[in-house]
């Protein structure tokens, strides 16, 4: 196999993960020779999602050999529930009480067994994130059509911790109108409020915020008489900041999310089925479709960079013996030797995540519901927390269980961080899957740290390119811009992922080489299609 | 070069789809064909039902294709069984929902569903298919509901669930339109949408009408009789056969025979004339009776002059709410009136804080309501001609009741805003003297003035009158319209001519 690999190429990427797979896509799709390689079997780094099994054998692979993944530690998984399912017996008891009158069939009892021989019904993500509707990415998506690769679900609430529970937030001008948890007078106050902030261009922004430079969001909501219940609201749930947060980037923070109110679903965020790991390979497939060739599997041993002739400099890698020539390298900065790197990215705080799963969702709702949660920080000093709750429909885990993804700034360790916010919502103690408790059972957890690589990280060369990792933010936004400032570079003046042809609009013509035999069958085929000349 | 993925060019792809858009085009019009011609041949069956459907269902606006389906669905009523009748009573409903989810606000769509409960169902109406309606507006209701919890800028959705509720919620004990406790949780429904966003209009016209549905009576307000002329006036328009069936008009105990004629020549009408050929002297003892649908009214008449008898009842403006729903405006108002200390300036809060004021107690708050309207013609100048009807408009039901209670026979309004318009004029038919001088009246107002029955002297000085087109064939001594200064030399020359009244410049 290796022996057919090309050894040159206009532009080789190493690793799929957000970014990479970005550049890949646009550098092929305006013809740009290209070679996609990632060390591991799977595509997305630290961006993929795992069957439940991958999950196991990622988790195990951390454990046992912490250099092979640097960026991930303090990893603690733990299960709360038994490792074999009970004995028959105990199943059709709970069988005869549903005929007893019970409206609701019992609870399922799962196992450790079942989560093993359900494990294709898992779809866990490294990196969960949301799309704001009219955020960059979906425009991107759009623009581009690769939107016909993804599905995505809408999310259907908002949630935030106050007064020491769970509360929806209203957010969009009918959630205003349906709630009943404030005032009618509330309601105008938030209403005046929010399509305000929609309604500042940038020159009114400078005007109504001239003096607000170095005061606080919160100081802002309160000078414009806000209660208390709003500003919580408005600031932790919908602007998803802190006490602190400076007031320019709350308005900003809000005006992001109102502004993607109202084109999808009743909430501005999209998530992808089957996990946020879906996107990177969407632009692989991409990258594909235009020539790319993928080879998965296949880390790299060096990188070096060559004058060949007068300004002209060429990057040689060597990979399994192999020597691979491009003229412009991309590549992850978790793949990236440290010599290339320079100067040392800023070290940031590092990323606190959780992984649960629980048998039943946060807060019930009438169908099955897809959450975005937001709590204020409730630790002196600590960040607030994001929580995502995805369901069965989003293809995430088997029925009758939710996978819950809980992220913050890390300020001591994972599980310290984010323990106390998941006891809040979730009943920790293990114990009767079945009996009736106002919080969902967590069956499962997995904590971890992550490093923050997604500083932007300058190269060396002005050959190499390195990408970012994932950030702790909610969307996608900075990949996207990354992806495309890389790619500016790479191929300056041209378009960055014009929109690709659907198939109807592809024409099959006769003057290419023929291939073998099934090339020919589809042109017959297309033949109704196709204008001939 | 091989491996590169061949597009159409733009010039291509142009002209596929316009080949795909022409195919469109034949398919519809074909159908389109097929069913025109089939209802020339009154061919009203399934068939042209599915036809038509299948055309609404891509394009949900076309109204000739709603039309046809409603004469189909009449002629299918005449024909099936109950059974059957369920069927297509549900089918339809789902079709106009599928089509109300293409576009949430066709008319059409939302028009055929209420042609389907108010026409379809109620002449098919046995027994057993009373409680099915039921359910069935109850459905149509929630159905309303849910459209306007995904968003309440719409107008059809409103005016449907306004439909609805007097079918669904009417108090039929208590003579009100809707029973409290719908009346109040809608009064509720409807404010949250306003706060939510005033500038939604849609919710303040359901707001008002639901202010509008209150206990209201047909009363007899007025008689009188001069050697001339028998008039009454009634609060409200009502027709040839209740004034007819309902009033007597007993002259020493003796009930008038004769007929009643109302001005307007409009079978309904707010003042009826009584042609009779009993003659009137200065010793009578005159009364009407009104047998209205709650109570008896008798109204006696006291001479006022020579010859001269007038009747008058005690009148009230005021709307007549149940005690929960003051109750509920009281509270809606205090909120008002909280906003109106954060946005002094808001037009549409002091508006409806104006507006509640007004329906709790008229009399009670009548200074702050004009004072409030004076501020909102000042606020929202666009709106200024609305503002100063609603200020003549109550200025004129505060006065009444004191205008009643004086023996003179004289109209004269000295507000301190200037009228515009002249509301329950048919109360003023008793006047011999009107003198609408120095005020903002408009040529549009000419044709009211028929209700100045007894009217001699008529002064409509110092008005914005732009014309005498529409002036009324009413009997006058002496009609004053100096300083209209719109009105052409020619025009006033031609009507000095035409009318014989001592008429002055």
């Amino acid at each position: 196999m290796d022996d057919d690999l090309p050894t040159d190429f206009q532009v080789i990427v190493v690793g799929t993960g957000m970014v990479e797979s970005i550049v890949a896509a646009a550098c092929s799709r305006i013809h740009k020779n290209v070679l996609h390689l990632d060390s591991s079997d799977h595509y997305g780094g630290l961006w993929a999602s795992y069957n439940f099994d991958g999950l196991q054998k990622f988790i195990k692979e951390v454990n046992s050999d912490p250099e092979k993944q640097v960026q991930v530690y303090n990893l603690t998984e733990q299960w709360y529930i038994e490792k074999e399912s009970p004995p028959e017996d105990e199943k059709g008891e709970g069988e005869a009480k549903a005929e007893d009158g019970k409206t609701d069939p019992p609870k399922k009892i799962w196992s450790q067994a079942n989560f093993a021989s359900e494990y294709r019904k898992f779809n866990i993500d490294m990196t969960p994130k949301l799309l704001f509707s009219r955020g960059p990415l979906v425009e991107l998506l759009i623009s581009s059509n690769i939107a016909r690769y993804a599905e995505f679900r809408c999310v259907t609430r908002v949630l935030t911790w106050m007064n020491d529970r769970l509360m929806p937030v209203p957010c969009s001008r009918a959630d205003v109108f349906a709630t009943e948890a404030v005032s009618i007078l509330e309601k105008r106050m938030l209403m005046k409020m929010l399509t305000s902030i929609v309604g500042y261009n940038e020159e009114e922004m400078n005007n109504e915020f001239k003096d607000w430079n170095d005061k606080t969001f919160k100081e802002y909501l309160e000078h414009k008489g806000l209660s208390a219940n709003l500003i919580h609201y408005v600031l932790f749930a919908i602007a998803g900041g802190t006490e602190g947060m400076p007031c320019l980037e709350g308005v900003k923070e809000c005006k992001k999310f109102l502004m993607s109110l109202g084109r999808y679903g009743n909430t501005p965020f999209l998530w992808p089925m089957y996990g946020s790991g879906e996107l990177p390979q969407c632009f692989c497939r991409l990258c594909a479709v235009f020539g790319g060739v993928y080879c998965l599997n296949r880390p790299i041993d060096s990188v070096e960079t060559k004058t060949v002739e007068e300004g002209k400099t060429v990057v040689v890698i060597g990979s399994k013996s192999k020597t691979l020539n491009c003229d412009h390298l991309v590549i992850g900065i978790n793949e990236c030797p440290k010599d290339l790197v320079s100067p040392e990215p800023v070290a940031t705080s590092d990323i606190s995540k959780a992984v649960f799963i629980t048998n039943g969702t946060i807060m019930q709702s009438e169908k099955e519901p897809l959450t975005l949660l937001r709590f204020p920080p409730l630790i002196e000093g600590g960040g607030a927390v994001t929580v995502l709750e995805v369901g069965p429909a989003t293809g995430s885990c088997p029925k009758g269980l939710f996978v819950v993804y809980f992220i913050t700034n890390k300020v001591a360790d994972a599980e310290s961080d984010l323990k106390p916010y998941a006891e809040k919502i979730f009943d920790m103690s293990g114990g009767d899957q079945t009996e009736d408790s106002e919080k969902p059972k967590c069956l499962w957890s997995l904590f971890y740290n992550v490093k923050d690589t997604s500083a932007a990280a300058e190269s060396a060369s002005a050959c190499v390119h390195v990408c970012s990792g994932p950030d702790a933010g909610l969307d996608f936004d900075r990949a996207v811009e990354q992806a495309e400032q890389i790619f500016k570079k790479i191929c300056p003046g041209e378009e960055f992922l014009p929109r690709a042809p659907d198939p109807e609009e592809i024409v099959f013509e006769d003057d290419v080489t023929h291939g073998p035999e099934f090339e020919r069958e589809q042109e017959d085929e297309a033949d109704g299609d196709a204008p001939k000349e | 070069m091989h491996g590169r993925v061949k597009v159409r060019t733009s010039e291509e792809e142009k002209a596929r789809k316009e080949k795909e858009r022409q195919e469109k085009l034949k398919v519809f019009k074909n159908a389109m064909q097929k069913i025109q011609l089939k209802r020339q041949q009154c061919e009203f069956d399934k068939d042209l039902l599915e036809l038509t459907g299948k055309v609404l269902m891509s394009n949900p606006d076309i109204y000739t294709l709603w039309n046809i389906r409603r004469e189909i669905l009449q002629q299918i009523k005449n024909i099936n069984t109950e059974d059957d009748l369920t069927k297509v009573f549900d089918d339809e409903l789902s079709m106009t929902e599928y089509c109300l989810k293409i576009n949430p606000k066709s008319y059409c769509a939302w028009h055929q569903r209420e042609w389907m409960n108010e026409i379809f169902i109620p002449g098919t109406i046995v027994e057993f298919v009373v409680s099915q309606c039921k359910s069935s507006l109850q459905d149509e209701f929630d159905y309303t509901t849910e459209k306007l919890l995904d968003n309440f800028s719409n107008y059809s959705a409103w005016h449907y669930r306004s439909k609805m509720l007097l079918q669904l919620y009417p108090d039929i004990e208590g003579g009100r339109p809707i029973q409290d406790i719908y009346h109040k949780h809608e009064l509720k429904m409807v404010q949250n949408a306003a706060f939510t966003d005033p500038d939604d209009t849609s919710a303040w016209f359901y707001q008002r009408w639901l202010l509008g549905a209150f206990k209201s009576t047909v009363n007899l307000v007025l008689c009188t009789v001069t050697q001339f002329k028998t008039t009454i006036a009634f609060s409200k328009h009502v027709s040839y056969d209740y004034v007819t069936s309902k009033s007597r008009v007993i002259v020493n105990e003796n009930v008038i025979s004769g007929d009643w004629i109302s001005l307007s020549g409009n079978n309904h009408d707010t003042l009826w004339i009584l042609g009779h050929n009993v003659s009137i002297n200065d010793d009578m003892n005159i009364k009407v009776e009104h047998n209205g649908n709650e109570k008896n009214e008798i109204i006696s008449c006291f001479k006022y002059k020579h010859m001269t008898y007038i009747g008058k009842s005690d009148i009230c403006f005021q709307n007549n709410y149940s005690h929960p729903i003051i109750e509920e405006l009281n509270e809606q108002l205090k909120a008002c009136r909280q906003l109106l200390v954060l946005e002094p300036d808001n037009k549409w809060t002091l508006l409806t804080t104006t507006i509640f004021l007004h329906c709790i107690d008229s009399k009670l708050y009548y200074q702050e309501t004009i004072q409030n309207l004076q501020r909102l013609k000042k606020l929202d100048q666009q709106r200024a001609g609305y503002y100063n009807d609603l200020l003549t408009k109550w200025s004129i039901e505060e006065q009444l009741p004191l205008d009643y209670a004086s023996k003179d026979l004289v109209f004269k309004p000295t507000f301190s805003e200037k009228i515009t318009i002249l509301p329950h004029l048919q109360y003023y038919s008793f006047c011999e003297v009107v003198d609408l001088s120095n005020q903002n009246l408009c040529s549009n107002i000419l044709p009211s003035l028929i209700f100045l029955q007894h009217c001699k002297i008529l002064i409509l000085r110092n008005n914005k009158l732009h014309t005498l087109k529409g002036f009324p064939n009413i009997f006058l001594e002496k009609l004053d319209i100096q300083g209209n200064k719109d009105i052409s030399e020619e025009e006033l020359k031609h009507f000095k001519d035409s009318h014989d009244f001592v008429t002055i410049f």
